[in-house]
């Protein structure tokens, strides 16, 4: 029984002892940790199988890569309820900053509210279109400036836009595109144009972007004969479709879209009813994002204004060629 | 008794007319509705060419699905096997393969997918829902492959001319949907293949019973559904003159659609040829008819639920009547 007794004591001792030694070591085994581990990002997006999401992708990983970051990169495929968890799961396994691609801060309430619990900061890039307190830093392009850069060509192409009637497509689950759509509808009204259809026409899905504009248009020009001047349209592939719809209907509206994409690049180039397209500069956005990072991850600096506009390039016939396009970044 | 009866029947007939051509009927009162909407625009040439362009790739899918659907299965995975089947053709064409070559080997393409859908749906006894969804998944992933998730383009002249030329005036996908619709409508109507689907939809049990070989049935109803749905995807391809990896992809569920509408246009309430062209039309009548008078995509999305919901009501009450 003594004999019992004295085991458990020794026992007993032996545990406090290796508890008090492993209390003892752990703030300078930690300390250790923290001075070799190397920063710790996570990145998402949920527009991946986009061109522009894969090519995203890939230039964070490289990076990430060239800057010794310990990356995390998690890719959405538009489905929040898959990528959402995904995220806030490697915020609960620690990290030190997250990267935002491409991916409408409306839709990430559930990540913002856990990365703010744990303290982490987010850096975006196209994420929202007004400043918002859910990211430290958000860059994206000037909405307001695209859209008065394609209103002044169609301006220019028809001769001034007074009494003309013009086509608007857009889409409202993408932020960008919804706030560019109704920034034009209001520029072509306020030119004295007339809108097509009285409101700004919506695809539904952009997937089949293309077939739902060829179709718009195809039908408003069967209805009504000569009855476009123009087609706005809140990006390139959709803007594809219009431009079709325009073509086979043997009309001379002309067609301005967002993106420039390489196809939508070719098509203007040809010379047809494709007029202009956009290009958004995103390597020097993603850039500048990852150098608030950098200067976080030196000392703890955040940016001064958690949100940015950059200014876009109007492609026309004039510059096309020497254009990157966006699918070929 | 005969007093009782003789009032009862012309009400019941009534009844029973409305109930069987109730589709079509639903479709008259739409193209009289939008005619007399736009009485200059909606039945004119030009409009029923628009509206037969815009439910050519359309109708060629949905005869795919009515082929699955007449064995008692459906097939969730068409839509995306005509995307892949653009994008290869699209992608080997780019790399200097010769059209018809590259063709044939995005038709083979939706072949073997039909033929894995069939093998694990007939052979290992999968639901037709579980497979097609997981082969769905799959060849979405692989038009992501195949075409890097970019749009292809800069197709030969002589492809897109498939999907853009025209013959009379009216243009070549109205033909080749025509041409397909026939060939299956024949195959459903004349052939044993065609009789052996149809007593596999009615019934396995008895169909086997019958000396039918249902497993084979249905093997090959999804291969030749796989086959078909993959020239839809070529025409698609060659009418926008162009590739992507989901283009399309709404094909699948209004293929479905136009074969629920269908349903309800013959009596024994049974997928069937004639009427999935009706559905696909009422689905193009009602989408052109809501452009023309300007209605929001989004309400049009709504209605073409509800005719749906009417559609299928309709059907389940002649299933009772009967």
């Amino acid at each position: 029984m003594r004999k019992k007794f004295t085991g458990i004591v020794a026992m007993a001792a032996v545990a406090a002892v290796a508890a008090l030694a492993l209390a003892g070591c752990s703030p300078t085994a930690s300390t250790t940790t923290e001075e070799a581990a190397p920063f710790k990002v996570i990145a998402f997006t949920s527009g991946n199988q986009t061109p522009v999401g894969a090519w995203w992708v890939k230039a964070v990983a490289a990076k990430a890569t060239e800057l010794g970051w310990d990356l995390t990169m998690i890719q959405g495929d538009f489905d929040f309820t898959k990528m959402n968890p995904a995220v806030e799961s490697a915020i609960g396994q620690g990290a030190d900053a997250i990267l935002d691609g491409y991916t409408d801060v409306a839709s990430i309430g559930s990540i913002v509210t856990a990365a703010k619990d744990a303290g982490i900061p987010i850096f975006a890039m196209d994420s929202a279109t007004e400043t918002t307190d859910a990211f430290v830093a958000q860059i994206t392009t000037d909405q307001q400036g695209i859209v008065d850069s394609t209103v002044a060509a169609l301006d220019k192409s028809l001769g001034g836009l007074k009494g003309k009637t013009v086509m608007v497509i857009g889409h409202d689950p993408h932020p960008g595109i919804r706030m560019r759509a109704g920034l034009a509808e209001k520029a072509f009204i306020a030119a004295g144009a007339t809108i097509a259809g009285g409101a700004i026409q919506k695809v539904k899905s952009p997937a089949t972007g293309r077939t739902e504009a060829l179709a718009l248009v195809a039908d408003y020009l069967t209805a009504n004969p000569n009855g476009l001047d123009a087609v706005w349209v809140g990006w390139d592939d959709a803007a594809l479709g219009a431009s079709k719809a325009i073509t086979e209907a043997g009309s001379s509206a002309k067609v301005t879209g967002v993106d420039a994409t390489s196809e939508a690049i070719a098509e203007i180039q040809a010379g047809g009813s494709f007029l202009a397209s956009i290009e958004q500069p995103w390597p020097s956005i993603l850039d500048s994002v990852i150098g608030y990072m950098v200067a976080y991850q030196k000392d703890g600096t955040l940016p001064a204004k958690n949100y940015e506009t950059v200014t876009t390039v109007l492609v026309d016939v004039s510059n096309a060629a020497t254009i990157t396009p966006s699918d070929k970044l | 008794m005969s007093t009782t009866n003789a009032p009862a029947k012309p009400g019941r007939s009534l009844g029973r007319t409305l109930l069987q051509g109730g589709t079509v009927i639903a479709l008259l009162a739409l193209i009289g509705f939008f005619f007399a909407m736009r009485p200059d625009v909606f039945l004119s040439f030009t409009n029923v060419k628009n509206i037969l362009f815009q439910v050519s790739i359309l109708a060629i899918i949905a005869s795919a699905q009515t082929v699955v659907m007449v064995v008692g299965d459906f097939d969730l995975s068409l839509g995306a096997i005509s995307s892949l089947a653009g994008a290869v053709a699209a992608a080997l064409m780019l790399g200097g393969v010769p059209m018809w070559i590259a063709i044939s080997v995005a038709a083979g393409v939706g072949l073997l997918i039909g033929l894995a859908n069939g093998f694990l749906i007939a052979y290992l006894r999968l639901s037709a829902f579980v497979a097609t969804l997981a082969t769905m998944t799959s060849v979405v992933g692989l038009a992501y492959l195949v075409t890097a998730g970019t749009t292809l383009f800069s197709l030969p002249e002589g492809f897109n001319n498939l999907g853009q030329g025209k013959f009379l005036n009216v243009p070549l996908p109205v033909y080749i949907a025509i041409v397909i619709s026939l060939i299956i409508w024949s195959i459903l109507r004349f052939t044993t293949l065609g009789r052996s689907w149809s007593a596999t939809g009615g019934n396995q049990e008895v169909a086997r019973l019958s000396g039918v070989n249902v497993r084979r049935a249905r093997l090959l109803a999804f291969t030749l559904a796989g086959v078909v749905s993959a020239i839809g995807g070529i025409i698609l391809a060659a009418r926008l003159g162009s590739a992507s990896a989901v283009q399309g992809s709404d094909n699948m569920m209004f293929s479905v659609a136009a074969v629920f509408l269908g349903m309800t246009v013959i009596r024994s309430g049974m997928a069937n040829l004639g009427g999935t062209m009706v559905g696909v039309t009422i689905i193009g009548v009602m989408s052109n008819g809501l452009n023309i008078l300007g209605v929001n995509s989004y309400v049009q999305q709504v209605v073409t639920g509800l005719i749906i919901i009417a559609a299928v009501t309709l059907s389940s009450l002649k299933n009772r009547e009967r």
